[in-house]
């Protein structure tokens, strides 16, 4: 079995390269505009707004409440009957607009679990609501949503590869293709398992130094 | 000259009426300690005095002579003029010693980064935490955490002081390093209101010590003749608790 792994591993080595920079690409993009929904719409949940948490609420509550797979055809199959859009960015779109949602509860949350006596110091210091928030909250909120945003991007980069099902060359529909023309199944699967495996590792290490480097008075003890 | 002026200053949380007509005067360069049994408001007209909390409508408010309007002053600039220190310190984590120190003159006051420093190694000199400016607030014992706090308020140049408690989180040997900043920043003519439990300090250092119940103020004299000799019942009950503590 080692060896015919070896072998699978040998025959589409660079096809599976290739998957694996599409797959990147997929989830830094969808990544990247998952935190900037997810941070307008904390804001519009946390606002005093009550249409702005209706909007909120409604977005959060239809993403949270749908399978991905269904968002992902829905968006795909609905937006390009209006405009032509690549199936690689309806594929990241979708992906967005899915994290998104998670990522605005944590936002919330961590701007949330703020003391506070922090706004209250700020303010007593003549910081207006905006730069309170933008000086001592949201540092402070980034820092706390370091974790589960990491663990919420491991989601992400393991949920890019239902993009195959709109033929974008990942690394799962690439292993698809593969296994259909080796008759190897099982070690082609394996593969691209061990594929999303070490990206997942590297990026947990990547994650762990973030934390660390955005937390320094955590370095020393105290 | 009075730097703060209350007048008809009433609070309601929901049902409950937690200032009661107070009419509170502090001179320039005066040190105003209150007291009282918990429950009985001196935080909550403390924090009035800064909008921290929002009087009822029709309470006033007089700074330097003139009625605060919260619904047309900009309460950013009047909060400026007073520096405010909490029972928990509130230092900001994410920051060091010394950029907790300078991040509202720099941000707020447009103060030079430069300038923002040179103050603020003044301050800590002050407080007696020259040593400590690249130190995070996590690794500072509470007295240091609470003096840095007071730096922290002194950098913005506030006309007034105001003291919510500030020594009741500390473990008790270190309520005297806090207390000396404090008797200083008095000495040195700060006009000051100040809650406390500390009774010595309050006899020691108040010009006028106020008893406050039921959200009402209820006596006020100068520390010797209030200490000496208590005109209402509810005072000497009060005192005799806190001093045969």
């Amino acid at each position: 079995m080692l060896s015919s792994l070896w072998v699978v591993i040998d025959m589409h080595f660079f096809a599976f390269l290739r998957a694996t920079g599409v797959t990147l690409q997929l989830t830094a993009v969808s990544l990247a505009l998952a935190v900037v929904i997810g941070l307008i719409f904390a804001f519009l949940k946390l606002s005093r707004n009550p249409i702005a948490n209706l909007v909120a609420n409604a977005y959060i509550g239809v993403v949270r409440g749908t399978p991905l797979i269904v968002l992902l055809m829905f968006l795909y199959f609905g937006i390009s009957s209006i405009v032509v859009l690549s199936s690689f960015w309806a594929g990241s779109l979708a992906l967005a607009i899915h994290a998104g949602a998670y990522v605005a509860e944590i936002f919330r949350g961590a701007i949330q679990s703020i003391d506070h006596g922090q706004h209250e110091a700020a303010r007593s210091l003549g910081m207006s609501r905006r730069k309170t928030m933008r000086l001592i909250i949201l540092p402070q909120s980034f820092r706390r949503a370091i974790p589960p945003l990491g663990n919420q991007f491991i989601i992400g980069l393991k949920d890019s590869s239902l993009v195959a099902f709109l033929g974008v060359s990942e690394i799962y529909s690439t292993a698809m293709t593969a296994a259909a023309a080796n008759f190897r199944p099982f070690e082609t699967y394996l593969v691209a398992g061990l594929y999303y495996l070490v990206l997942v590792l590297i990026f947990t290490v990547l994650v762990n130094r973030l934390e660390i480097k955005l937390a320094p008075d955590r370095r020393v003890a105290t | 000259m009075n730097v703060i002026e209350t007048k008809n200053l009433n609070k309601h949380f929901g049902e409950l009426h937690v200032l009661r007509d107070v009419a509170l005067t502090v001179a320039e360069g005066e040190v105003v300690v209150i007291i009282g049994p918990s429950g009985s408001g001196k935080s909550t007209l403390l924090r009035c005095l800064n909008f921290l909390e929002f009087p009822d409508e029709g309470s006033q408010i007089l700074l330097d002579g003139e009625p605060i309007d919260p619904d047309r002053d900009n309460l950013d600039k009047v909060r400026e003029r007073m520096g405010m220190v909490f029972q928990h310190f509130h230092l900001f984590p994410h920051k060091n010693v010394l950029n907790n120190i300078t991040i509202a003159p720099e941000n707020v006051k447009g103060v030079s980064r430069a300038d923002a420093k040179a103050k603020a190694r003044e301050l800590l000199d002050r407080v007696g935490l020259s040593d400590k400016e690249k130190v995070w607030p996590s690794q500072l014992s509470g007295g240091q955490k609470q003096r840095v706090a007071i730096a922290r308020a002194l950098a913005m140049d506030p006309e007034i002081m105001l003291f919510d408690e500030v020594t009741s989180a500390l473990d008790p040997e270190l309520v005297a390093e806090v207390l000396q900043v404090v008797q200083d920043l008095a000495a040195n003519g700060m006009t000051m209101v100040m809650v406390t439990h500390e009774m010595g300090f309050a006899r020691e250092v108040a010009d006028r010590v106020i008893m406050m119940d039921e959200g009402m103020i209820i006596e006020e004299a100068p520390p010797a003749e209030f200490f000496a000799a208590p005109a209402e019942e509810r005072t000497k009950a009060f005192l005799s608790q806190v001093l045969h503590a």
